[in-house]
C-alpha cells in the first residue's frame, strides 16, 4: 500500500466515531425513554459516516429509527473507507483495473448466490425445529457425490440434471427418515436437553455420513462433468467480440467480466430453485404452514397444522437444499468426503449473520459473505495473504454485526427455538 | 544319582532358556514398520493412496524373499490427514501403541516437520520418502534420514525450466502456506530473480477449495508462466479453475504440482488440463531397473492405473531401505538401525540408495549445506508434460533436462 497512512487513520476516525456514537445514542435514547433496540447500531452508523457533524443532530432530534437512517450512513462509511483505500494503495487492481473489478464482483455474487442457497437450508431447519444442524456439510457432499456417482459411476452418460434431481429426491428422504427415527424425541418430552440432543445427534449423523461416504466409494477427488458446455458465440461480430464472447468452460461479457461456466449454471440452476422456494414457500398452503410453524407453533397448532410433519418437511428440505448446492458446485470443485466442512462454517456464519431464522436473511448474508471474500481477496495488498485470510473475511462482518445488531441482521429479537415442541 | 542331579536342572534350564526364546521370538514378530501416508483431507489423499498401495506391495515383497531377522515385517499404516499435529500424534501412535521399530513413508513435507521430533526423542529410525523441506534433514538429527529430493532442489528444476522457456520475465507462483510451499516459493523467487525474472506470489491455505478470486488476481497480473506450488485436491481446484477463468494449462505456460501424475484423477478432476508441466522424481520408466518394472507391473495390476508415481515409488523404497537396514544390524535396535543406514547401500527401485552424509562424515566437509545430513543425493528429477487429452501419465513427454529428454515442450503463448 503506497499511502498506507491515509487509510489507516481513515480507519480508525471512522473506528472512533462510531464507538463514540454507539455508546452514547443509546444513552440518549435511554434517558428520553424512547426505543433503543437499534439505537446502537445508529449512532456508530451515523458517527463513522458522518462524525460529530452527524451525531450531535441525531442526539438533539433523537428521531424514531428507521431503516432509512441506517442504511444511508452505512452506504457513506463504506464509500468513505472505499474512497480512502483508492486514495491510499491508486495502483492496486480493485482500483485502477475496471475488469478485474467487475469480474471480482461477478464471482462474489455467485459463489453469494450459492452461499445463501446453502445456508437458506440451515436457517430452515433452524426456524421450525430450533435445532442447529451440523450435518448440514455432509448433505452438501453427499449432493455432490449423488450427482457424481449418477452420472458417471452407476449410469454413465446419465445427464448431470437428471443426478441433481436424483440427489435431491435421495437426500429428501434421508433427511425425512433421520428426522423420523432421531429428532421425535425432541418433541414429546424423552429429552431433558433438547439442544445438546440436536447438536450430538446431528454431529453423529455428519460423521456418519462423511466415513460412510468414505468407506464405500474411497476418499479419492472426484468431480462430474460440466453440465453443460457454453456455445461458441460471439457477438456483436466476430472480429470484435466485445459484447459477449464464449468458450466451453468460460463466457466474458463486455470485454470485463469473466465467468466461468460451473459457477455460472451453478447460479442459474440456485436462482431457478430459489425462486421455487420461495413460491412454495408463500405462495403454498404447506408453505405458509411451514412458515406459520417457524413463527408462532401454538397458534399454528391451533389453525389445524400438524407441526410433526413440518418438522420432518423441514429437516428433509432443509437437508436437500444444502445437497442441491453440493449437487450443482460438484462440476466446479473437486469433492472428497470432507468437502462439506468449509461450507457447513460458512454457513453458520452466514446464518448468524442473516439473523437466525431469517430466511432472506440468509440468502443476504450470503450474498454479502460472496461480496466480502471477493472483496478481500482481490483488493488486500499483500498476495501472499489475501486468499489465506478468506475464512477471516466473514468473521469480521460477522462480528462487527453482532457487536451492532446482536439478532444479525434480519433476525427477530426474540425468536427462540422450541426444539419441535408444542 | 548325583549326576542326575545335576543333569536334570541344566536340561530344565536348557528347556526354559529355549521357551524364553520362543517366546522372545514370537512376541518381536511380525516385524513392525510404520508407514505414513495422508489418506484422507486436506492431505493429498490421491499421493496417499498410492503410497499405501506400494507400502503394503514392499511388504509383500520382502515377506516373500524371508522376511527381517527370520521374521515377517508388517507395516502399520497410518493417516496423516496431510497435517503436522496428526503427524505428530500419528508418529507418537506408532512408536508407543503399535510398537514399530522404524518408520516410512510421509508425503508432506509439514508431516515431516512436524513428527521428527517425536521419532528422534524416542530414538526410532526414519526414511522419509516424499517430504522436501531441506529443515527435516537439515536439522541434523541422529534418527531422521531422506530419500525425497531437497526442497531446495527440487524447486531448482522448477524454476530452472520456467527461466529457459521463451518469452519469460514474469511468473506467477501460486502456493500454500505449508512447510512445502512457503520455501518452495522462497527458493523460486530467488531462482528466478537470479536470472533477472521478476515474480509474485500469492499464498493459499492448505484445503482452499474456491480459488475464483485469486485466479483472477493472478490472470490481472499478466504473467507469462504460472507455478502452482498446491498439493493435492487444491492443485487440481486451482488447475481447472484457472482453466475456466481462460487461464489454465492451455492458455499460458503452467506448472502444475505432481499430484498430476495420478492421471486418472488428473483428467476427471482436470479435464482442460493438457499441456500442463509437472515434475517428477525418478528415472522415466524406460530405464527403470528389473526391479522397477516387476513393481510398476504389480502396481498396475492391483490399483488399475496407467504407470506407478514417483511418490509410490520413494515409498516402496523407504520400506525396502529400513528392512535391509535392520538385517544387517542384526537388530530392530535404533542405534543398530541408524548406524547400518549410515553404511546401506541398497538397491532400489529408484536406484542404489546410500547416505554420504551423517555421524562418519559431516556434510560440511565437502562444503555442503547441514540439509545434505542423511540425505540421499541421488533422485533424479525431471519436468514432464501432457501433450494429449487423458494421456496416462507414464507415457508423458520428458522435457528437461537435456539428458532425460524424449521430446520438445509446447510452449502456449
Amino acid at each position: 500500500m503506497e499511502y498506507s497512512a491515509i487509510f489507516w487513520w481513515t480507519t480508525l476516525w471512522l473506528l472512533f466515531w462510531g464507538v463514540v456514537g454507539s455508546i452514547f445514542t443509546r444513552r440518549v435514547y435511554l434517558r428520553k425513554d424512547l426505543d433503543t433496540s437499534n439505537s446502537i447500531l445508529v449512532g456508530s452508523m451515523v458517527g463513522a459516516a458522518f462524525g460529530p457533524v452527524g451525531l450531535v443532530p441525531l442526539w438533539l432530534k433523537t428521531p424514531e429509527i428507521s431503516r432509512k437512517l441506517i442504511l444511508i450512513p452505512a452506504f457513506v462509511s463504506v464509500g468513505i473507507m472505499m474512497i480512502a483505500f483508492a486514495l491510499a494503495d491508486p495502483q492496486n487492481n480493485c482500483v485502477s483495473n475496471g475488469s478485474f473489478v467487475a469480474s471480482q464482483i461477478t464471482n462474489g455474487l455467485i459463489i453469494g448466490i450459492i452461499y445463501g442457497l446453502m445456508a437458506l437450508g440451515l436457517t430452515l431447519i433452524f426456524s421450525i425445529l430450533g435445532i442447529v444442524s451440523f450435518s448440514h456439510g455432509e448433505f452438501y457432499m453427499i449432493g455432490g457425490m449423488l450427482v457424481y456417482y449418477s452420472t458417471v459411476v452407476w449410469f454413465p452418460g446419465l445427464h448431470p440434471v437428471i443426478g441433481v434431481l436424483i440427489a435431491c429426491l435421495l437426500t429428501f428422504m434421508l433427511g425425512a427418515v433421520f428426522e423420523r427415527l432421531f429428532l421425535t424425541p425432541l418433541y414429546d418430552g424423552r429429552i431433558d436437553r433438547p439442544v445438546e440432543y440436536g447438536i450430538l445427534i446431528t454431529f453423529g449423523l455428519a460423521f456418519t455420513l462423511q466415513y460412510f461416504v468414505q468407506a464405500v466409494g474411497g476418499a479419492n477427488p472426484v468431480k462430474a462433468k460440466r453440465f453443460f458446455d457454453f456455445p461458441r458465440i460471439r457477438l456483436p461480430d466476430k472480429a470484435d467480440p466485445w459484447l459477449i464472447k464464449t468458450s466451453r468452460g468460460n463466457m466474458e461479457l463486455f470485454d470485463t467480466i469473466s465467468i466461468s461456466n460451473p459457477r455460472f449454471v451453478a447460479s442459474v440452476i440456485s436462482i431457478m430453485v430459489l425462486l421455487g422456494l420461495l413460491y412454495f414457500l408463500y405462495r403454498t398452503w404447506t408453505g405458509k404452514a411451514l412458515r406459520a410453524v417457524s413463527q408462532d407453533r401454538d397458534a399454528a397448532t391451533i389453525a389445524g397444522i400438524n407441526p410433526h410433519h413440518m418438522n420432518m418437511l423441514a429437516f428433509a428440505m432443509g437437508g436437500m437444499i444444502a445437497a442441491l448446492s453440493g449437487a450443482t458446485l460438484v462440476q466446479a470443485f473437486s469433492w472428497l468426503p470432507q468437502v462439506g466442512m468449509i461450507p457447513a462454517m460458512r454457513s453458520f456464519v452466514i446464518v448468524v449473520l442473516g439473523g437466525l431464522g431469517s430466511l432472506p436473511g440468509a440468502f443476504i448474508g450470503g450474498i454479502i459473505i460472496g461480496l466480502v471474500e471477493a472483496a478481500g481477496t482481490g483488493c488486500v495488498p499483500d498476495p501472499q495473504k489475501a486468499s489465506s485470510y478468506i475464512p477471516a473475511y466473514g468473521m469480521i462482518v460477522l462480528t462487527l454485526t453482532l457487536l451492532l445488531r446482536p439478532t444479525g441482521l434480519l433476525g427477530r429479537r426474540f425468536a427462540s427455538g422450541t426444539h419441535g415442541k408444542l | 544319582m548325583g549326576k542326575i542331579k545335576i543333569i536334570i536342572p541344566r536340561i530344565l534350564i536348557t528347556i526354559l532358556v529355549i521357551f524364553a526364546s520362543i517366546q522372545a521370538y514370537a512376541a518381536s514378530c511380525p516385524i513392525k514398520i510404520g508407514g505414513l501416508a495422508p489418506l484422507s483431507a486436506p492431505g493429498s489423499v490421491t499421493g496417499g493412496e498410492a503410497m499405501r498401495e506400494a507400502m503394503l506391495l514392499a511388504e509383500r515383497d520382502i515377506n516373500a524373499k524371508g522376511g527381517v531377522l527370520g521374521c515377517d515385517i508388517e507395516v502399520v499404516i497410518t493417516d496423516t490427514e496431510g497435517l503436522p499435529e496428526k503427524a505428530a500424534a500419528m508418529m507418537q501412535k506408532l512408536i508407543t501403541q503399535d510398537g514399530v521399530v522404524a518408520v516410512g513413508g510421509g508425503y508432506h513435507s509439514s508431516v515431516g516437520v512436524a513428527s521428527k521430533d517425536v521419532a528422534n526423542s524416542r530414538g526410532i529410525p526414519v526414511v522419509f520418502a516424499e517430504t522436501w523441506n531441506d529443515t527435516i534433514t537439515g536439522d541434523m538429527q541422529k534418527y531422521i534420514f531422506r530419500i525425497a529430493p531437497l526442497s531446495s532442489w527440487a524447486s531448482g528444476v522448477i524454476w530452472k525450466f520456467a527461466a529457459q522457456a521463451p518469452g519469460v520475465k514474469y511468473v506467477a507462483i501460486v502456493t500454500e502456506n505449508t512447510d512445502y510451499g512457503i520455501p518452495a516459493a522462497k527458493e523460486c523467487v530467488e531462482g528466478l530473480g537470479s536470472k533477472g525474472i521478476s515474480s509474485i506470489t500469492f499464498g493459499v491455505d492448505i484445503g482452499t477449495q474456491d480459488f475464483a478470486g485469486i485466479v483472477e488476481r493472478v490472470k490481472a497480473e499478466r504473467p507469462d508462466y504460472t507455478i502452482v506450488l498446491l498439493t493435492g485436491e487444491a492443485g487440481f481446484n486451482y488447475a481447472q479453475q484457472a482453466a475456466d477463468a481462460g487461464f489454465g494449462p492451455q492458455d499460458t505456460m503452467f506448472h502444475a504440482n505432481q499430484a498430476g501424475l495420478e492421471s486418472k484423477a488428473w483428467w476427471e478432476n482436470v479435464p482442460d488440463g493438457n499441456l500442463a508441466f509437472m515434475a517428477r522424481i525418478g528415472v522415466p520408466e524406460t530405464m527403470y531397473s528389473d526391479s522397477a518394472l516387476k513393481l510398476a507391473a504389480d502396481y498396475k495390476a492391483n490399483t488399475g492405473k496407467d504407470g506407478i508415481e514417483s511418490y509410490a515409488l520413494e515409498a516402496y523404497d523407504s520400506i525396502g531401505v529400513i528392512a535391509q537396514a535392520i538385517n544387517e544390524a542384526g537388530s530392530t535396535d535404533g542405534d543398530a538401525i541408524v548406524t547400518a543406514l549410515e553404511n546401506i547401500s541398497h538397491d532400489g527401485v529408484l536406484g542404489r540408495i546410500y547416505f554420504p552424509y551423517g555421524s562418519k562424515k559431516s556434510p560440511s566437509e565437502d562444503g555442503k549445506g547441514s540439509e545434505w545430513w542423511h540425505q540421499w543425493p541421488d533422485p533424479a528429477i525431471t519436468m514432464v508434460q501432457y501433450q494429449k487429452e487423458g494421456e496416462p501419465s507414464n507415457t508423458m513427454t520428458i522435457v528437461y533436462p537435456e539428458v532425460y529428454k524424449t521430446g520438445d515442450p509446447i510452449y502456449v503463448d
